[in-house]
């Protein structure tokens, strides 16, 4: 998969979730097995025990279909967020999600569709085409505000406020999330996960 | 017929031995080879067959898997996957299962936990724990196909991810490899397919089979015996044997499973047997066929040369039959054509032999033999009809003059002529041979003695006309002798002498013809026997001479004696002279009895030399005598044997022997007179002798024939006969003797002729030697008396 890619095109999404809280910074740093940056992870922190989650105001994300692949691979949204799925591509495509936290279809469309989904269940949402099947794409619903998506380098930076919290870290070609718990102050705490990613066998384009 | 029979049987035999051998060989040619070919092609076919079927398998797994990939493709499916919506799942399950015919469909979530499936209530849910080895694969490759076992049924089975779009859940799809199976197989491949299968610590089992009931045992005999199955062998069931292939279907923790793809010989070998059986049929045909064609063949050889062999035995029998029938073209066809040829040439050639035994070659004319036959026959019919027959025999006068004065060729030419004249006096039905020289006979098979006369007569007349050949008229008579049936005699044989001597007698006289006396004929009284016993005679000393002396008309002393034979028969007693001399003159037995003669006479003379009496003593000599050089060897030694003087013997030679061949005769003649031997001539007058030859002769004597001397004081006629004779012979220098003197006047008249000597009864008749002696004595003394 093209990552390096993904990241780049990310970076101002990211960007801006980081930058909408002043706090503490929490710098994650994810690992393969074989000790190579892991891309595209999620990283959620959320507060242990019985602290309150503040209720956000979740943003819109966007989930492109470029080339008849869904960018970028992964799209992380607070609950409650709205996400938009540009057709940028001159085919129609067939979008769909049979995941729990979300059913939904947007029935064979091209351009930008009227209204955007919005996901109020925290949860990963696997995105399909129904016209494309090797087309894969995973929406991952958070229910804390607090998260980030790890780049080229396999790192994030998110800002909280000082507090304990417990970071989880999934990626779609995972089957278990890693999971550390941090107390942090002002000084930025750093972390680094190791995360067993698997990719998929490549589908056949057709 | 036998030997040709066998000439078949073995034409028969070979070319029936040839076929059956051939026939042997080629059948265990198709045999070995049938089988063998039938083995490669029966491995071939399986060998096909594995490749078809593997192919087949393929072709499963890919209908089953796109199948599965369809279903699992399904938006709704999914959809229903994904909302675990079960009514709906196990409907879309049966749905897109019966699209395929799958025995099974089974969902299961993405931990492999059974969701459904179109088993049957009871099983539900059972077929998973069989598919987890699949399922495991699948999620390592995406997909998964195998052959395994579920609920101990061997199955073809896929497994595939449900997406959406990353698996939810797996479906596996499957069919049963049941008898239909098996059988659809079989319908492709041509081999019996056979599905087995063994878990882990049991026994082979044996799940469906196309093989009859009756194979499946052996097979799962051969099978439980060996713990691997062989990848090939052959299985023996009853009599047949099946090539057995085993490729492995599945491996797995479930147990193996296996299916047998076999291939009967028996069917492989079985374009074979019916090729055998043809072949066997051809055989059998072509043997009968074979059989029968040369029998055929041998007999379109064998009957023909049969017929050929029949016709000529029939040959060799001297039965000339018809020509043989030639049908055919071929060498028989040529062979019977040659043979045909053959019995004409024969039949030609034996009728020309038979001409030439039969003909005379000179005149044409039938010759001695076929008379004869012809006269037999004529008898042997004359004998029933009681008809008369008649033979004539005729010679021609004068004919030795015409050969020696005219040559042989015109001698020949004369007796074509007579022959001709002959046949034209005579009818059809009589028969004119020649019997040989200047003879020829006459048959007469019918007519009196009227007819016979008549044609005599015509013959004589037809003679008369002189022949003119090469212009020069030619004058023959004839002289015909005549005997007849039952007249004179009723044999061929005596009935020609008889004529031929009336022949004899008619030339003698002059008379042109005449008729068998029996008065005449001395050679009645069966000569034949009379050969004999004169042989008899001379070996046993049987006959003596007798002298009659010859007395010197001038001195009245008596110095020459003539010889006379004389035979006493020991049964007939005194045999005269004229009853056995012709004869033997005839038969040629004369030369014994002259040699016994002149022997004799020299002996005598020889004794009587020796005794003091000079007696000169004459033997008569016959003409055959003179053509021989015998006599003067005879002559030779006898005196040089009893050492008498050449001087003392005479010999007596008839006036007529020397004619039949003059130079011959005088050549002998010639010799005795060397020998010192007197020669004096016989018969004088009775013959045809011409002075001129006479005169040649070195003869010293002369003998006037009795006949002229018995008469002569009676008969003028005679009286001049014997004087001028006297006269002629004095005047040739010669003494002269008459002999018949039988009285005392003809004896005077005789010594005033000037006859030299004279022999007769008057003087003395033949007197045995002693008895000669004494006479001669008795005339001594009374000679001496007188004087």
């Amino acid at each position: 998969m093209n990552g390096r890619r993904v990241a780049r095109l990310l970076a101002p999404v990211l960007l801006a979730a980081t930058g909408a809280v002043s706090g503490a910074q929490i710098q994650a740093t994810v690992t393969g097995a074989d000790g190579k940056p892991v891309t595209q992870a999620v990283v959620t922190l959320k507060p242990t025990g019985n602290s309150p989650v503040p209720e956000g105001n979740p943003k819109s994300v966007v989930m492109d279909q470029v080339d008849k692949e869904f960018v970028p691979l992964v799209v992380p949204v607070q609950a409650g967020g709205a996400v938009s799925f540009p057709n940028k591509d001159n085919i129609r495509h067939h979008v769909y999600s049979f995941s729990a936290p979300k059913t939904f279809e947007l029935k064979l469309y091209s351009g930008v569709p009227s209204k955007p989904v919005v996901f109020d269940k925290p949860g990963v949402i696997t995105l399909g085409c129904n016209i494309h099947d090797w087309m894969v794409g995973y929406l991952f619903v958070t229910d804390t505000p607090w998260f980030g998506k790890t780049g080229a380098d396999g790192s994030v930076s998110i800002d909280a406020p000082p507090g304990e919290y417990t970071v989880r870290v999934w990626h779609p070609w995972s089957s278990a999330m890693a999971e550390q718990k941090v107390r942090t102050d002002a000084a930025p705490a750093k972390l680094a996960f190791r995360l067993s990613v698997v990719p998929p066998p490549v589908p056949a384009r057709k | 017929m036998i030997r040709f029979a066998r000439l078949e049987v073995r034409i028969v035999v070979f070319f029936v031995i040839l076929l059956i051998c051939m026939q042997g060989v080629m059948f265990t040619l198709v045999t070995a080879s049938g089988q063998h070919i039938a083995e490669r092609r029966v491995r071939e076919e399986l060998a096909t067959g594995e490749r078809l079927f593997r192919r087949l398998v393929d072709q499963s797994n890919r209908r089953l898997s796109d199948a599965a990939s369809v279903l699992a493709a399904d938006f709704g499916f999914r959809e229903a996957v994904a909302t675990r919506d079960l009514g709906t799942i196990q409907s879309v399950l049966r749905n897109h299962g019966a699209r395929i015919s799958a025995d099974v469909v089974l969902l299961a979530d993405i931990e492999g936990m059974p969701l459904a499936d179109t088993l049957d209530e009871g099983h539900s849910g059972a077929g998973l724990p069989q598919v987890s080895d699949l399922l495991a694969a699948a999620r390592d490759k995406g997909k998964a196909q195998a052959i395994t076992l579920i609920g101990g049924v061997p199955h073809q089975v896929v497994v595939v991810p449900v997406l959406a779009p990353v698996p939810i859940a797996w479906v596996a799809m499957g069919f049963k490899l049941d008898n239909r199976a098996a059988r659809d197989l079989q319908d492709v491949t041509a081999l019996q397919v056979s599905f087995l299968s063994r878990r882990p610590g049991d026994g082979w089992r044996m799940h469906a089979s196309t093989l009859p009931e009756q194979a499946r045992v052996p097979l799962l005999h051969s099978a439980s015996r060996q713990s691997t199955l062989d990848t090939f062998s052959f299985i023996d069931v009853g009599d047949d044997h099946y090539a057995t292939l085993v490729p492995v279907l599945g491996e797995g923790s479930e147990g193996r499973v296996v299916a047998v793809l076999q291939r009967s010989l028996l069917e492989g070998l079985e374009p074979f047997h019916r090729l055998r059986n043809i072949l066997a049929v051809l055989a059998v045909v072509s043997i009968v066929l074979s059989i029968a064609g040369s029998m055929l063949i041998a007999r379109s050889v064998t009957r023909p040369v049969g017929r050929l062999v029949t016709t000529a035995r029939r040959i060799q029998d001297g039965d000339y039959p018809e020509h043989v029938a030639v049908e055919r073209s071929d060498e028989i066809g040529e062979l019977a054509s040659s043979f045909n040829h053959m019995l004409d040439g024969i039949k030609q050639r034996e009728s020309q032999i038979l001409r030439l035994a039969y003909e005379d070659a000179l005149t044409g004319l039938p010759n001695r033999a076929m008379l004869h036959d012809r006269l037999t026959q004529a008898l042997s019919s004359a004998r029933r009809t009681a008809s008369p027959v008649s033979v004539m025999v005729m010679g021609l006068d004068r004919f030795k003059e015409v050969n020696e004065t005219l040559g042989h060729p015109i001698g020949d030419r004369v007796l074509r002529e007579v022959a001709v004249r002959l046949q034209g006096v005579l009818r059809e039905s009589d028969t004119v041979a020649r019997l040989g020289g200047d003879e020829f006979a006459i048959l007469l098979p019918t007519g009196d003695s009227e007819r016979v006369q008549n044609v005599m007569r015509r013959i004589v007349a037809t003679l008369e006309t002189p022949i003119v050949i090469d212009d020069q008229a030619i004058d023959v008579g004839g002289s015909i002798g005549v005997a007849s049936f039952p007249d004179h005699s009723d044999g061929a044989d005596t009935l020609l002498r008889q004529a031929d001597m009336a022949m004899s007698l008619a030339k003698q006289a002059n008379s042109g013809y005449a008729i068998y006396d029996p008065a005449q004929d001395d050679g009645r009284r069966g000569h034949l026997s009379l050969l004999g016993e004169l042989r008899r005679a001379v070996e046993r000393d049987e006959l003596n001479l007798h002298f009659q002396p010859k007395l010197d008309l001038a001195t009245g002393a008596v110095h020459r004696a003539e010889a006379l034979v004389r035979w006493q028969h020991p049964v007939r007693g005194f045999v005269p002279p004229v009853e056995f001399i012709p004869f033997a003159e005839r038969t040629g037995y004369i030369r014994q009895v002259t040699r016994w003669v002149v022997e004799r006479a020299i002996l005598q003379a020889g004794e009587w030399h020796r005794a003091g009496r000079s007696i000169t003593i004459s033997a008569n000599v016959s003409t055959r005598d003179l053509m021989t050089p015998d006599l003067v060897n005879l002559v030779t030694g006898g005196l040089q044997r009893h050492g008498t003087p050449a001087s003392l013997l005479c010999l007596e030679i008839t006036e007529s022997g020397f004619m039949d061949d003059p130079t011959r005769a005088l050549e002998t003649l010639e010799q005795l007179h060397a020998l010192g031997v007197r020669l004096s001539i016989d018969d004088f007058g009775t013959g045809y002798s011409s002075l001129a030859y006479l005169k040649k002769l070195p003869v010293q004597e002369l003998k006037i024939d009795r006949a002229f001397v018995m008469h002569m004081v009676t008969d003028r006629d005679d009286a001049t006969l014997v004087r001028s004779t006297i006269e002629l012979g004095h005047n040739l220098g010669l003494e002269v003797v008459a002999e018949g003197v039988e009285d005392a006047a003809s004896l005077d008249m005789l010594r005033v002729l000037g006859c030299n000597e004279a022999q007769g009864y008057f003087i003395s008749k033949p007197l045995p030697a002693d008895r000669f002696e004494q006479w001669l004595d008795q005339r001594g003394s009374a000679a001496s008396a007188a004087a």
